[in-house]
């Protein structure tokens, strides 16, 4: 992580390397009939410190662009380079390591590790990138989400918006460069969405991170300084909010 | 790539694990049952193992021991056996005994003449009336040593006098501990033990007298027995003497703790197959419960590395406790199935820790644990995490060439520590090769049940069509379930089978037409005698009396080149024909419920070149032939006669049954007695009758004695039911791990279903309809798998007792029926049974738990 020029240079976003590049994404899952082209032929630059909303119908791809460019997902074809390294052409370990303290994933359905508390949850990305006083970064992380008094209850013990701020404080623990979030909000109610949506744009800018979030609400979308539509797992347009 | 320290990786790892066991309960109940079984099993077969070399000399009463029928060893052949080391020399035989008050009591006894060596190993030990002991040697002069059932039965005690033969005895003690009493054998009566000159004085030894002559030696410090066995055998090839050494001390002992052992063996490899495949799928269900867990794990930045180092740590956790307890279980059930098995085995009922025994047990439950761990770990490490969460419904591949190492070197170390400690490891190999079939076979019939469930035509009923798309749709666990399900219930059958077969055979140990007695050493001039005094005593008895005498075979087959027995490097377990000294008798006619199948009898009153009828087993033993010779040493001497044919002969029908009947102008010269059966009419067998028999014969024909069938028989009875509760005890674990299995295999595809079971729920299904999904779905299941395993079981259970245990296969088809139906209903209850849970559960709860 260190020597990166993505932590040391914060003069625009114009003026630096791109922190996706992405050529010719493409995805195909399933066999015979039950085979579907998810993303078809998807190019993409993202800059250090921009905020992208991923919008479009349900099977347009979004969640699976957003998968593949965090890694969780490995593209069919095309290449990738993310925060420097060549997505395309690391395996299951080498992904999983470039994840390490760069990237952070919320996902709709939280998936918070059931058997741990709150603070175990946060503190588990930050001891596997081998980070020292991971058990007292997590606890400021979840301070700082308003959950300091949830410290060392369950998953089963939270509410769906506090376990989404453990989501989120999970995510951004290890200070990562990119921020990937999928539905965020699309769990919660109306009151509770706008709340973690105010803590996620307001966590991530302040950690300085890049934020890629998919969405269908069109509203958070245009929180986000740049908004992508895609349709069929292609993208039909890419605009600035 | 930064690997998780091992550190990092316990800190995340005690995160995960639940102290209450929550997910790992089928593992480590598996787990703790498996090695439970593995441990007791091992101690035991040790423990038998270990007793039998250390107290050999002692069980067999020396280093060696020399014994010859109806003569005693010649001048020649004592110096040979007195040159080896110090002899203890003594007779054992049947007698009578009776009181001297006149009240005619007299009682069968197993007479043992012991000289003032006795005992050179071991320590016997008198019981006085208060129950205190004091150790004691050979008796002196006219004492008595009396077993307590010679107590029992006459009324007598230390200090009352005995007859025996013509000698007055006077009973010094009560026998204690008799430290060569395994090493006897079967005895026929309680025990007497009397000097050499008291058995001298008795009468009741005279050339051919059915008595057996035995020889002890103990050898110097270093002296190999066999070494002084093969001087003897090659000094005096045709003496007809029998050898034994103390690495063998009881060859009867010896062939039934074999088997016990096979058994027992067998039942540990059976536990480990069977926990083995409850280790396994509680380590897969354990991981696939927590595939979501590791994806997510994949997301925060895990390699496949740190995940397997977080998972296995886990495993390794939840195993060691298991083991451990399993280990503690096994520790205490050993001294159980001890006492279930004493005076069967040699084996004390204390407590025994065997080092080598646990840390086997407790390697294979924990290499199984690692080796099934393998699989789904190294998926997780090939496959991408968003697959991972996807896997319920689209399948993931195994990557077969990444496994074939771990699993491969896990499947060969689970094989080696099963196999190289076994006595007979090809037989070990065997089972696990069987086991491994019958895991394939059900494996197959799992994918093939989930093949034809997926073709078969959609019936119309909502709820078959429901139970139907179970067993084939993405993520059902049929074939899993099929495997578990078919080799507990096969388990079940197996043992079913068993026990009921030896319940049958223990039944038929009571013959329908079996003699009241036999009665040994009558005197040929005295046959009209006994005769007389049967019919006096009880006027409808049927007496039958045939010559006997004894001898060994030296020699047999074609004339031109004989086959000498000496010769042999070693005895095959079926020609037990050749071992020691037969019973022999001659007769003009074919005896009583014989068929002559080859060959002619000869006629009455033949003179021609001696001739023998053979049992015709011995064509395929001994590669018999009519026409060809069989050498006998009767008395030391040898004689010869030529085969004239061949008998089938009625085992079961528990008269005189002799192996080898000769004409008599083969043997009828030299120096015997007869034998007879006296069987009573119904009427007859009352006490007063007995016991008038029993002193009558015994004062007219004192050196005759007597055998009672009933009594022998209940001895015979009484073991083989100990053997049945030996079998069942060690049985009992390896069906516990069964039901484990069972109830784990349940309890994960409930868990697979409870998604399915709360939308259901939320979708308006009522309780009966969604019990009458579950019984529909387990109701095909288990009336296959009951199919299966009734044929399976039956096989596995016929080839134990007949081929194994070399019993008759009387299995109890109804009682079999039953525990198979108590099975298929035990899978009914636990399947309705953890449904009914989620019924109970309100679907808002259960959702949020999902």
């Amino acid at each position: 992580m260190q020597g990166s020029p993505y932590l040391c240079d914060d003069s625009g976003v114009t003026s630096t390397p791109p922190i996706i590049t992405a050529r010719n994404l493409g995805l195909v899952l399933g066999q015979g009939e039950a085979r579907v082209t998810v993303l078809d032929g998807i190019d993409l630059t993202v800059s250090p410190g921009e905020t992208l909303a991923l919008l479009g119908p349900s099977g347009s791809g979004k969640s699976s662009l957003l998968a593949v460019l965090a890694g969780l997902e490995r593209a069919g074809s095309g290449t990738l380079q993310v925060a420097g390294q060549d997505f395309s052409a690391l395996d299951e370990d080498g992904l999983a390591t470039a994840r390490r303290g760069r990237i952070g994933v919320v996902l709709q359905a939280f998936h918070l590790l059931p058997t741990m508390t709150a603070q175990e949850n946060v503190a588990t990305p930050l001891d596997l990138a081998g980070i020292d006083g991971a058990m007292e970064r997590a606890r400021d992380e979840l301070i700082a989400v308003g959950l300091g008094h949830r410290l060392n209850h369950y998953p089963a013990q939270l509410s769906g918006g506090e376990q989404q701020r453990v989501a989120i404080a999970r995510a951004l623990a290890p200070a990562p460069l990119l921020l990937f979030a999928d539905e965020p909000t699309g769990n919660l109610d109306h009151t509770t969405g706008e709340a973690v949506a105010d803590l996620l744009f307001a966590r991530s800018a302040a950690a300085g991170a890049t934020l890629i979030m998919v969405t269908h609400d069109e509203a958070l979308a245009r929180r986000c300084r740049r908004v992508m539509r895609l349709e069929d797992g292609r993208v039909i347009s890419d605009t600035a909010a | 790539m930064t690997r998780l320290s091992w550190r990092l990786a316990w800190r995340i790892a005690r995160r995960g694990l639940d102290w209450r066991f929550r997910g790992l309960r089928l593992l480590a109940a598996c787990l703790v049952l498996g090695a439970a079984a593995l441990a007791a099993i091992g101690t035991l077969t040790g423990a038998i193992d270990r007793e039998l070399t250390a107290r050999g000399a002692t069980m067999l009463g020396g280093d060696a021991e020399f014994t010859v029928a109806a003569r005693p060893a010649s001048p020649r052949e004592y110096a040979a056996i007195a040159h080896a080391g110090r002899v203890s020399a003594g007779v054992r035989m049947q007698a009578m005994a009776q009181t001297l008050r006149g009240d005619g009591g007299a009682v069968p006894i197993e007479l043992k003449a012991v000289d003032a060596h006795w005992p050179l190993y071991g320590t016997f030990t008198l019981t006085a009336p208060d129950g205190t002991t004091r150790q004691a040697g050979a008796p002196v002069g006219h004492n008595a040593w009396i077993a307590p059932g010679v107590a029992d039965r006459l009324g007598v005690a230390v200090g009352d006098h005995l007859r025996i033969g013509a000698a007055d005895l006077v009973i010094g003690g009560v026998i204690g501990d008799e430290p060569d009493r395994l090493g006897e054998g079967f005895a026929l009566g309680p025990t007497v033990i009397i000097s050499a000159e008291a058995l001298r004085d008795s009468g009741l030894v005279s050339t051919g007298t059915m008595a057996r002559w035995k020889y002890r030696v103990a050898l110097p410090q270093g002296a190999a027995p066999q070494d002084t066995i093969a001087a003897f055998k090659a000094a005096f090839p045709a003496s007809g003497f029998e050898f034994r050494d103390r690495t063998r001390a009881a060859p009867g002992l010896d062939r039934f703790v074999s088997r016990m052992g096979q058994f027992l063996a067998l039942v540990a490899l059976a536990a480990l197959a069977i926990a083995g495949i409850g280790i396994g799928n509680g380590v897969t269900g354990f991981l696939e419960a927590r595939r979501g867990t590791i994806a997510t794990l994949k997301i925060l930045g895990a390699t496949g590395a740190d995940i397997a180092r977080v998972f296995t740590l886990q495993i390794v956790i939840a195993s060691v406790i298991a083991i451990a307890l399993g280990l503690v279980l096994g520790i205490a059930a050993t001294p159980l199935i001890g006492l279930a098995l004493r005076g069967v085995l040699p084996i004390s009922a204390g407590l025994v820790i065997d080092p080598l025994a646990l840390g086997t047990a407790a390697a294979q439950g924990l290499l199984i644990a690692l080796t099934f761990a393998a699989p789904p770990l190294l998926r997780a490490r090939a496959w991408p995490a968003m697959a991972l969460l996807r896997a319920q419904i689209v399948p993931l591949g195994l990557p077969w060439r990444a496994l074939a190492l771990p699993v491969g070197a896990g499947l060969a170390g689970i094989v080696a520590l099963a196999v190289l400690p076994a006595s007979q490891p090809l037989l070990a190999l065997g089972f696990l090769g069987g086991s491994a079939a019958l895991f394939g076979v059900l494996g197959l019939l799992g994918w093939g049940l989930t093949r034809l469930a997926a073709h078969v035509p959609r019936p119309k009923g909502t709820i078959a069509r429901m139970a139907l798309a179970n067993l084939h749709r993405p993520g059902a666990q049929t074939p899993a379930l099929v495997v578990a399900l078919g080799f507990a219930l096969s388990a079940f059958v197996v043992l079913a089978g068993v026990e009921t077969s030896l319940d049958g055979n223990i039944a038929r140990r009571v013959p329908a037409r079996a003699p009241d007695y036999f009665v040994l050493d009558v005197p040929r001039d005295s046959e009209a005698t006994f005769r007389a005094l049967v019919a006096h005593n009880a006027p409808g008895a049927t007496v039958r009396t045939v010559p006997a005498l004894r001898g060994s075979i030296l020699a047999y087959g074609a004339p031109a080149h004989m086959t000498r027995v000496a010769d042999l490097k070693t005895i095959p377990d079926d020609a037990w024909v050749l071992r020691g000294d037969r019973g022999l008798t001659y007769a003009d006619s074919v005896p009583q419920g014989n068929v002559v199948t080859q060959g002619h009898w000869w006629p009455r009153d033949y003179r021609g070149p001696p001739l023998v009828s053979v049992d015709e087993s011995l064509i395929k033993t001994l590669g018999l032939h009519l026409g060809d010779r069989i050498t006998i040493s009767l008395l030391g001497v040898e004689r010869s006669a030529t085969i004239a044919s061949f008998r089938r002969i009625d085992w079961d029908s528990f008269g005189f049954n002799y192996v080898m009947v000769f004409s008599p102008n083969a043997i009828a010269d030299a120096p015997h007695n007869l034998a007879a059966t006296v069987e009573l009419p119904g009427a007859d067998r009352t006490p007063a009758v007995r016991r008038a028999i029993l002193s009558s014969l015994v004062r007219a024909l004192p050196a005759s004695s007597v055998i009672e069938v009933g009594p022998v028989l209940g001895q015979a009875r009484a073991i083989l039911a100990q053997v049945g509760v030996a079998v069942l005890a060690a049985a009992s674990v390896a069906v516990l791990a069964g039901l484990a299995v069972l109830a784990g295999a349940i309890a994960a595809q409930r868990a697979s279903r409870q998604y399915d079971t709360v939308i259901l729920r939320v979708l308006g299904a009522s309780g009966r309809q969604l019990l009458a999904l579950v019984l529909a779905e387990y109701g095909l299941l288990s009336a296959i798998l009951g199919l299966v395993a009734l044929g399976l079981g039956t096989a596995i259970a016929w080839a134990v007792v007949v081929k194994l245990f070399d019993f008759a296969w009387l299995p109890d088809w109804s009682s079999i029926a039953g525990v198979l139906a108590l099975g298929l209903a035990l899978v009914m209850a636990l399947a309705l049974g953890g449904s009914l849970a989620v019924l109970r559960t309100r679907p808002a709860r259960a959702l949020r738990e999902l």
